[in-house]
């Protein structure tokens, strides 16, 4: 296993970083926070550079890349906090096109618009807090030819302002990986509540399905069709491990950022970065993220070459990665003191991005959960059922 | 970035494994006759020292005329990763073959590398590590065992500590002060010193687990001669080996830790679901997830050791091994800590003889050895900020 960069690994690294200081610098986050900017030119920019095209396959009009570099561009947008749609529509609803709409036309069309920016898309698939297809509850049922869902979702990343979402319901009657279906509905045909959050460049909104009407060519994934609940986890998998990536990349610049100030701030005549207290802090800090961004690689390499351990390991990117943040939020603004306490430091973007990251599609808890029962230590099921 | 290495290390694999089936020592010759300290050389070790040696493959890293076979580090890890896979021990003197006999290579003579470092390699003397002193631990260089050179002779008086295998060992790699009044760094020296010497007192210090098998050892040095020619390259230049060694050891020793975390969370793993259905589920959640814990450990251990191997590879720097060092020790002691209460009222069980093979509470206390010596967890977290992060002293 060779687990460094290639040359173009870090050559496209590199060149997305320094794309992203330009068009993406602390002000435009700033903006976005305050309500000031307009977000829209910074995914304009990464639409004419092909961003949103980097991993659809060239008869789609994509690059045809793979999904490493994907999760290394998921780094750099944590990284630069970067606000926009990237995350939601390249590593959400594009995975679950490809991976539950096959070779199909509707498929063909929806990644064709993604690569050529014509559309944003994301994924409707939580609902009470619960992240895997399994527990979904929002329903599915024919009429005239299309279908009607009816339910909810929770926390839908950008799900009041993509363009196109990937809504998970399932048959009447059926329960666990029995019966998935997938829908592609337009924002327009959505009643989406938006959520407030303490990260606006990861905004969320919670969706209300009552009797949203899908006609039959919009049907990603007929419900109880093979293969749905599997198409699900890949796709899964894949959303899991870039926002794990970009989570480890938010961590990787409040670790950074927290170095530089124990070097540059003295106190008793000595920069504070000299005392033992705190230089053990921040060893351990480069301990996690060093063991996050490992397994996180670890992962998208597992993707890429579709290998079997791909479920696991992206469960353990993800629960590293939430580890991660919870010490380096902790301690990167603990060691700051009380300049990182304030608005107009810049920390402070990148602490709730990190956090942010660890709270989508299940945070380090419920990957370890389900951890337990991939390693046969818990069985499978609610944990309240398993525990009753 | 890959999941695997080439073909051409594929075929490297296939060459060795093939090799090693032939060649290995049985399970029940190790059985039979274990070694009971890092210097002891059973009977079956130093046969299988012998073999491998003779064959290339005790060192396929090194040139060919010093008896490797000019493998690449890739080549070398899948060596080290077979080997470990097949449970055959490399050698049962690690720091004889890991860091005296370079050493002496390195920096000795041709006399040295024919009386001591040719014979650790045949698995024929086995060597210990005469670093730590009572007042020099962490900071070996403060170590004040006296050298003092009369003529064609040397004089040594003083105490090392902590001398692992020296209750076994042929000789001893001492490092020694040759100049009191250089400064700290600058007045070492290192000797090769017989065991059998006059005036060496070897007294084992038992441990708090396996008290009937110890390897570290105190080791008291009173007027103890040797000859001149004993000293290994140049005068008062001894903390150059210090450093060079103990770097160059960590380049791959990783791998080991790694190899045995995987073995041992495996373990745990396969005897976790019978221990979990005695739990009460609250219990068994909370269990369950500390296991889970260290499964994760395990793999990014994995993951970490060839990240760094990579950046080696590519000409990176040594001392991120510090990380490696620090992180898959302590990780090993929290998974015997994680598997012993999962014995609940059976965590404190111990065997029931010295030949029993350690419960999980002994192996806790075992583990200290990791996060202890070779440069505590501590010292590992003061180099990598220091070296990796650049903080300042």
């Amino acid at each position: 296993m060779d687990l460094e960069l290639s040359e173009e690994e870090a050559a496209l690294r590199d060149n997305v970083r320094a794309v992203l200081a330009s068009i993406c610098p602390p002000a435009v986050v700033r903006a976005a926070y305050e309500g000031k900017g307009d977000p829209a030119s910074v995914w304009a920019r990464m639409v004419e550079l092909d961003w949103p095209a980097l991993a659809i396959p060239e008869r789609h009009g994509g690059l045809g890349m793979g999904f490493v570099e994907v999760a290394l561009v998921a780094e750099e947008i944590g990284r630069a906090v970067v606000p926009g749609p990237f995350l939601a529509t390249v590593t959400e609803f594009a995975p679950a096109v490809q991976e539950l709409g096959g070779d199909g036309p509707l498929a063909a069309e929806l990644l064709g618009r993604v690569a050529a920016g014509d559309t944003t898309g994301t994924v409707a698939l939580a609902e009470g807090g619960r992240w895997e297809p399994a527990a979904v509850v929002a329903t599915a049922q024919p009429a005239g030819g299309g279908w009607v869902l009816q339910g909810a979702k929770d926390a839908v990343l950008d799900g009041a302002e993509a363009g196109e979402a990937v809504v998970v319901a399932r048959a009447a009657r059926t329960s666990g990986a029995e019966g998935l279906g997938a829908f592609v509905v337009p924002r327009a045909d959505l009643a989406a509540t938006p959520r407030t959050v303490i990260d606006p460049t990861l905004p969320l909104a919670d969706l209300v399905l009552d009797g949203v009407a899908v006609p039959a060519d919009r049907v990603l994934a007929e419900p109880g069709a093979a293969g749905v609940a599997e198409a699900l986890d890949r796709a899964g998998q894949q959303a899991i491990v870039a926002l794990a990536a970009s989570t480890v990349g938010a961590c990787r610049a409040i670790f950074e950022r927290t170095v530089e100030y124990a070097k540059d701030r003295v106190q008793f005549g000595r920069p504070i970065g000299s005392f033992q207290a705190l230089k053990h802090r921040m060893a351990d800090m480069y301990l996690a993220v060093e063991r996050a961004t490992s397994l996180v690689w670890f992962a998208a390499l597992a993707i890429a070459e579709d290998d079997p351990r791909r479920a696991e390991a992206a469960s353990m990117a993800k629960a590293a990665a939430g580890e991660c943040q919870r010490l380096v939020v902790q301690d990167g603004l603990q060691l700051h003191g009380g300049i990182g306490m304030t608005w107009e430091n810049d920390l402070h973007f990148l602490l709730k991005r990190a956090l942010s990251g660890d709270a989508l599609y299940g945070n380090a808890v419920h990957h370890r959960s389900r951890l337990a029962r991939m390693l046969g230590l818990l069985p499978q099921g609610r944990i309240e059922e398993v525990v009753a | 970035m890959k999941l695997s290495f080439g073909d051409e290390v594929e075929a490297f694999r296939q060459e060795f494994l093939a090799w090693l089936a032939e060649n290995r020592p049985s399970a029940e010759e190790m059985a039979a006759e274990p070694a009971i300290s890092s210097a002891h050389v059973p009977g079956w070790a130093g046969r299988w020292a012998r073999r491998l040696f003779d064959a290339g493959w005790l060192v396929p890293g090194w040139p060919t005329e010093r008896g490797g076979r000019n493998a690449g580090p890739v080549e070398t890890l899948v060596y080290l990763e077979e080997l470990t896979k097949a449970g055959v021990p490399r050698t049962t003197n690690p720091q004889g073959l890991g860091i005296v006999a370079p050493s002496i290579l390195d920096y000795g003579s041709e006399e040295q590398i024919r009386d001591y470092a040719m014979p650790i390699l045949r698995g024929e003397k086995s060597a210990c590590l005469g670093m730590s002193e009572p007042g020099a631990g962490s900071d070996l260089a403060s170590l004040s065992t006296r050298a003092v050179l009369d003529g064609d002779r040397i004089v040594i008086d003083g105490q090392k500590v902590w001398t692992s295998g020296a209750n076994d060992a042929d000789f001893c790699f001492l490092f020694c002060r040759t100049n009191p009044e250089a400064p700290k760094h600058k007045g070492i020296s290192v000797v090769l010193v017989d065991m059998a010497t006059p005036g060496i007192t070897v007294r084992p210090l038992a441990e708090i687990a396996k008290p009937e098998h110890p390897d570290l050892n105190e080791v008291f040095l009173s007027e103890v001669v040797v000859p001149r020619e004993n000293l290994v390259g140049k005068l008062n230049d001894g903390w150059a080996m210090a450093n060079g060694s103990l770097a160059h050891e960590r380049g791959m020793v990783w791998l080991s830790f790694v190899v045995t975390l995987e073995e041992d969370i495996a373990a745990v793993l396969a005897e976790a679901p019978a221990a979990l259905e005695r739990l009460a589920p609250a219990e068994r959640a909370v269990v369950a997830d500390g296991l889970v814990a260290s499964a994760i450990d395990s793999a990014a251990a994995r993951c970490l050791g060839y990240r760094g191997f990579a950046k080696l590879v590519r000409g990176g720097s040594a001392p991120e091994q510090a990380l490696m060092k620090a992180y898959t020790s302590e990780a090993k002691r929290r998974l015997a800590r994680r598997a012993a209460e999962l014995g609940t009222d059976h965590t404190v069980d111990i065997g029931s003889t010295a030949a029993s093979d350690p419960t999980w509470i002994e192996r806790y206390f075992v583990s200290f050895g990791g996060t202890i010596s070779a440069g505590s967890s501590e010292i590992q977290r003061n180099i990598i900020a220091e070296k990796v992060l650049g903080l300042p002293r």
